[in-house]
């Protein structure tokens, strides 16, 4: 199958988990990938491991400067057809306990970084291109800990709505993607042990319908879908891939 | 009316439009009233209405200084508290190419982080049966072309709601969101400086809302004290206020 055969594809947070996994699907349909991440080793890892049509760029999308070298970049080689925003900070903390820097940090990469991610590539962006934005199952949800995750990948899903109003003189689809819980390094870094991880991953379990955690590959599947003209007449929506977990 | 006798509120944003109405109208039920504000003007203008009976104080909502001093005066005038109800913000519309980090930073302090360590700040106040309600927008599940950064903004404070309300169950504070659509308040001439440009934007506004009008302060004052006192088996929630708009 070639779904995005000489495409031009930018994807934030590639380096690892869902992003890598993405990148890896969008080349296998014939696309060329931009995987950005903001450590240089993971980077040359995921460029090794997917092999061809791909260029790592090391950038921290909270910091305007990297998105506009990642942009100059790609630019050299053509306009984008399609933008994964996946890049993400998560770290649990109760309410009581959330510090102005961890607040910051949260909506600085998540809200902040993904705003100027897409507002960056507008002048590189061709007509009809797809914007995914990667946010989460449990924005819809009242989870303990997860006040400004949570809070901040809602933000997500209102600019989805917005940028559709705004860019579709320019036939530009924004659409939302919610996983629930992913089987990554990311999962699993959230907890300060490896017990506590343990422990998420049976109670996730326990109240997903599917009762197991998604697959990087399945969420990497939804992606394919709203990258592509699979998906030609969705826009603005918010896509959950998450095993019935905010369904039931 | 004694109705709302021996209650303690704080508003946060109560010098004018919905605040100000929600103010007046505890007062008449003949609670003990504390409101905040930023203007020069507002501040006058809400002490000479109704400095009598309330404590009218200049704070600003995005600054967490003036938040920690906030919460001190409270503690000091009230002791505790039986609602808080977080009103102050407002819109910049600006289309993506043109918002810049100096306004997605002013939304998103405004709407989000200041609103956030209010909660934060204040929620050891609250009497075991007391409320929060957090005043959001119907821009938080619309695609308003303009709206992307004040839109999200006001997705991640309902967002928030969720949250809190989970984390604050253990001591019965119930805490909702109100979600105005166009309501006749000052704000308006304040977002558009232009006199012809409000008339246009209010006739604009008036067509898309089902009910073909504006509601007004009063409207959002009562939904707002409902949510506050007599819902209460409701939490996590959000009432739309908005003459149909998000929801027909």
């Amino acid at each position: 199958m070639s779904l995005l055969k000489n495409k031009i594809a930018v994807v934030t947070g590639g380096s690892s988990g869902i992003g890598l996994a993405t990148a890896k699907r969008f080349v296998e349909e014939g696309a060329y990938v931009f995987i950005a991440g903001r450590r240089q080793a993971e980077i040359d890892k995921a460029v090794a491991e997917i092999g061809t049509n791909v260029t790592g760029v090391k950038a921290d999308i909270s910091k305007l400067d990297d998105l506009n070298r990642l942009y100059e970049t790609v630019a050299q080689k053509g306009k984008i057809d399609v933008i994964f925003a996946g890049a993400a900070f998560v770290e649990k903390q109760m309410t009581t306990t959330v510090t102005p820097e961890h607040f910051d940090e949260t909506f600085n990469t998540n809200a902040r970084g993904t705003y100027f991610t897409v507002q960056k590539a507008l002048p590189y962006l061709n007509d009809g291109a797809s914007i995914i934005l990667v946010a989460s199952a449990g924005k819809n949800k009242g989870l303990p800990g997860r006040s400004t995750y949570s809070a901040s990948k809602a933000a997500l899903r209102s600019f989805a709505r917005t940028w559709t109003s705004e860019l579709k003189e320019q036939k530009i689809r924004t659409n939302v993607l919610s996983p629930g819980a992913v089987d990554t390094p990311m999962f699993d870094e959230q907890f300060p042990s490896r017990k506590g991880a343990a422990e998420a991953r049976k109670q996730i379990t326990a109240m997903t319908p599917l009762a197991r955690l998604a697959r990087p590959e399945e969420i990497a599947s939804a992606a394919l879908f709203l990258a592509s003209d699979q998906s030609s007449y969705v826009a603005g929506v918010d896509l959950p891939v998450d095993g019935g977990l905010t369904a039931v | 009316m004694k109705r709302y006798e021996h209650k303690k509120v704080v508003i946060i944003g109560g010098t004018s439009g919905m605040g100000l109405a929600t103010a007046k109208m505890l007062l008449d039920g003949c609670a003990r009233v504390l409101v905040t504000g930023l203007s020069k003007e507002g501040l006058e203008s809400a002490q000479k209405e109704i400095g009598q009976h309330a404590i009218v104080v200049s704070s600003d909502a995005r600054s967490l200084t003036g938040i920690d001093a906030l919460a001190s005066q409270v503690k000091a005038e009230f002791d505790t508290i039986d609602l808080l109800f977080v009103n102050a913000g407002f819109s910049i519309p600006t289309p993506l190419g043109s918002v810049t980090e100096a306004i997605y930073d002013e939304m998103f302090n405004l709407n989000a982080k200041g609103p956030f360590f209010t909660v934060q700040k204040l929620a050891p106040l609250i009497n075991r049966g007391g409320a929060v309600v957090l005043t959001t927008s119907v821009a938080n599940v619309k695609g308003l072309a303009g709206q992307a950064t004040y839109g999200a903004a006001k997705a991640a404070l309902r967002s928030l709601a969720r949250t809190l309300a989970a984390e604050l169950l253990p001591r019965e504070i119930r805490v909702n969101a109100v979600t105005p659509g166009p309501i006749d308040t000052p704000i308006l001439g304040k977002v558009f400086p232009d006199k012809d440009a409000v008339a246009q934007i209010r006739e604009k506004m008036s067509g898309m809302v089902p009910m073909k009008r504006f509601g007004t302060s009063e409207e959002i004052a009562k939904a707002a004290l409902f949510l506050a006192f007599d819902a209460t088996f409701t939490t996590g929630a959000e009432l739309p206020v908005d003459g149909g708009w998000s929801q027909l």
